[in-house]
């Protein structure tokens, strides 16, 4: 009776091969997408190195030029340059006894060079947030800790919102 | 019972495994291997380079915004031993392309042997120019095209190597040399700046070099770390007003036959520096002829750098310390019967003219620059305490603190000092016996132009730094006298100007001032021959709003300041005024008025 319930139940040969050759090919699949997915993360590493690489050198060169134009255009500005040009251009000092003066409302010649912004006041600026919103949970406890150990009442005036 | 073969398989089942031991076992003594230690190390030189980055030093602009000093792109050119395959071709092109380089000395550095791990990077030269890597370019396309024709590996300029650096340039080349200082750039390393602003905010300007690991595995790159660039400074000098300076300067000189001179043109309400000439001139672009352009002890800057006694431009303080200590007023009077002032009976003071001038008020003693009544003012009014409480109050024997370099100061002698001798009270109120320099006159002289403050002067108006401006206030050092006293010693010495009818003096305009004629102390004592020719200045008298300082150093042309120095100021007030847009007093008064 046991021989026929195990029989009745046994897989058949056939069966049993192919459900190895699954499992074997399932591990293979398994295998080779996490191999494909390290690969693909790898090689989008390298190239975003590579990227990277590429950018830091764009910048470099870029950081160079504009270095070049700056000191050339500042050559080109400069007063010798000017001068030169304004004569060539047909101008010519003024003589101060010819000069003309007018008072242009709203004008200053002698305006501040402003290259940047202003200094920012960072402490009057900044935010006021409660430090209670900035310490973490330990902190807090071991704060309100140090405090019963100051004294009972000190504890309740400060805890309370 | 036995499967068959079942002994040959337990022989290649032990076989496996002693191999498979065998490959374990050879792995860990290669790995702990002194070969595998060296391999190691050398891997180490292959996974990227430790590279020094150096910020862009900080760019230095006038007070318009015109750059006076900034950076421009070199190349330095270096051999990398691990990649050099044809020693003979690098040395070729370096000695051909180059004047400085040894055919031999190159030759040897490239074919240095390569397994020795220090030095397998050497230095050829640095700061050459962009065309000279064009070049370098060239040549190694066409040695390319001649491997590829031989089928060779020769010849190749693989392992000469160029990377960019920065190089310091001052594009306006002459201009303010005297003010910027120079950047001795050659040496990477020790580079710093050299008098000047550069040396004064050296530290700011170069900003904070970073080692920084550039890896050449791709998967570890990262981003490079942003290096902030130094700092760069707003000076309060006008590019207009320094190149008029120089050029008056060099004209002055010219004319005059002067050994040396320097034009100051400052702001008295504020300090700032508007204009420094200082002769010699000199490019900093080229600072290795710093030896040829000042050989010797001769100053950098010597409106800053060098000390010398005034002369009578120097009785603008003493007039001022009398005034304003109430011990005389413009109407007080003294007497030149005879030309000449005893002092204590035993050494006699002369005027710069040996004759007795009469009767003078306060504003004629200015006006003739009498020698007898300063030193009268000061022996019998002032005495000495008082004197020299009021030169201490107007900043002499001390420096000034202006933001330069190389600032000189020549202690002043007090009479608590065992050299000091009552002859030195006299001269010391005309000038003599005292020494001071340019930048210390325009400073004690700014306080009488700037109703009794006496201002810090200065150089730099604002430093940019990490993309934010921050502005420098002005900052009173002092105040020697009152607003009231300043305004009455502008009104003499505007009084005495026009009285004298001063080659100083220019159409329309109120100026105050007093010449100066300081003879040169020598071993033998103070000679005539030679002079020291100044005159200061302020104006419009009313309202000043520049004070003019003009030092000529031992003229040939004439001995006497009102000679020499005070046509050079009434030069300089005559473009200055154009630059400044100060229209004339009457003009000014009227359009005020509107």
């Amino acid at each position: 009776m046991k021989k026929r319930i195990l029989q009745a139940y046994k897989q058949a040969p056939w069966r049993v091969q192919i459900q190895w050759i699954g499992m074997f090919l399932l591990a293979v699949v398994l295998i080779s997408a996490i191999a494909g997915v390290y690969l693909s993360i790898n090689s989008q590493a390298a190239a975003a190195g590579r990227k990277i690489q590429s950018l830091e050198y764009q910048i470099s060169e870029m950081n160079k030029e504009i270095t070049e134009l700056r000191s050339d255009l500042a050559a080109e500005r400069s007063t010798e340059n000017m001068m030169d040009r304004a004569e060539a251009l047909g101008f010519k000092s003024i003589d101060p006894q010819e000069a003309v003066y007018l008072r242009i409302p709203g004008y200053d010649p002698d305006g501040e060079l402003i290259l940047a912004p202003p200094r920012l006041n960072l402490i009057s600026e900044s935010p006021v947030v409660k430090s209670s919103y900035k310490s973490s949970l330990w902190d807090w406890l071991i704060e309100n800790i140090w405090k019963m150990t100051g004294g009972l009442s000190n504890f309740k005036e400060e805890s309370t919102p | 019972m036995k499967p068959p073969f079942y002994f040959r398989y337990i022989i290649i089942a032990l076989v496996c495994a002693v191999l498979g031991i065998a490959i374990v076992v050879q792995m860990v003594r290669i790995n702990y291997s002194p070969t595998a230690q060296d391999l190691i190390s050398k891997s180490a030189d292959y996974q990227g380079v430790e590279k020094l980055v150096y910020p862009p030093r900080g760019t230095i602009y006038d007070r318009s915004g015109n750059i006076l000093a900034t950076n421009k792109s070199a190349y330095e050119l270096g051999i990398d031993l691990k990649f050099v395959v044809d020693p003979e071709s690098i040395a070729f092109a370096a000695a051909s392309l180059f004047d400085d380089l040894d055919y031999e000395e190159v030759y040897s550095l490239a074919n240095t042997e390569k397994r020795e791990n220090e030095n397998r990077y050497f230095v050829l030269v640095s700061y050459i120019s962009e065309e000279k890597i064009l070049e370098l370019e060239q040549l190694e396309k066409n040695y390319k095209e001649r491997r590829v024709e031989a089928r060779s590996t020769k010849p190749s300029l693989q392992g000469l190597v160029w990377s960019s650096m920065q190089q310091r340039t001052y594009p306006e080349k002459f201009l303010a040399a005297n003010i910027l200082g120079f950047y001795n750039y050659f040496s990477r390393e020790t580079a710093q700046g050299v008098y000047g602003v550069e040396e004064a905010y050296n530290r700011l300007l170069t900003g904070k070099p970073e080692k920084v690991f550039m890896p050449n595995d791709p998967y570890l790159v990262e981003a490079l770390p942003d290096i902030d660039p130094g700092a760069s400074l707003i000076l309060t000098i006008d590019r207009e007003i320094q190149a008029m300076l120089e050029e008056t300067l060099a004209d002055a000189i010219e004319w005059s036959g002067a050994d040396g001179g320097t034009i100051i043109v400052a702001d008295p309400e504020t300090g700032e520096i508007l204009g420094m000439a200082s002769t010699p001139f000199f490019d900093p672009n080229e600072y290795w002829k710093y030896e040829e352009t000042f050989p010797g002890p001769t100053p950098y800057n010597r409106a800053v750098g060098t000390a010398y006694e005034p002369g009578s431009v120097f009785k603008v303080i003493t007039m001022a310390a009398a005034l304003d200590s109430g011990v005389a007023t413009p109407e007080t009077t003294y007497t030149d019967s005879s030309g000449v002032y005893w002092v204590e009976d035993s050494w006699p003071i002369y005027n710069w003219d040996g004759g007795a001038w009469g009767e003078q008020d306060m504003t004629g003693c200015m006006q003739h620059s009498l020698n007898v009544c300063l030193a009268y003012i000061a022996c019998d009014l002032l005495e000495e305490d008082l004197f020299y409480e009021y030169l201490q109050a107007f900043g002499f024997g001390k420096s000034t603190g202006i933001d330069l370099a190389g600032e000189a100061n020549f202690p002043l002698r007090l009479p608590k000092d065992n050299q000091w001798v009552i002859l030195d009270l006299a001269t010391n109120a005309f000038g003599q016996g005292i020494a001071v320099t340019p930048i210390q006159m325009v400073t004690a002289v700014s306080a009488i132009a700037n109703d009794g403050k006496m201002m810090t002067p200065h150089v730099v108006k604002s430093v940019v730094d990490q993309g934010q401006q921050y502005d420098i206030s002005p900052q009173i050092i002092n105040t020697p006298i009152s607003a009231e006293t300043a305004e009455i010693l502008t009104q003499m010495l505007t009084t005495a100007l026009q009285e004298e009818a001063s080659t100083a003096l220019l159409d329309g305009y109120s100026l105050a001032g007093k010449t100066g004629t300081g003879e040169i102390p020598t071993e033998l004592g103070y000679t005539s021959s030679q002079t020291n020719t100044s005159f200061v200045g302020w104006g419009p008298s009313d309202d000043p709003k520049f004070v003019v300082y003009v030092w000529l150093e031992k003229p040939s042309i004439s001995t006497w300041g009102s000679e020499v120095a005070a046509p050079v100021f009434r030069d300089v007030v005559e473009k200055l005024v154009v630059l400044m847009k100060i229209p004339p007093d009457n003009v000014r008064l009227t359009l005020s008025s509107n």
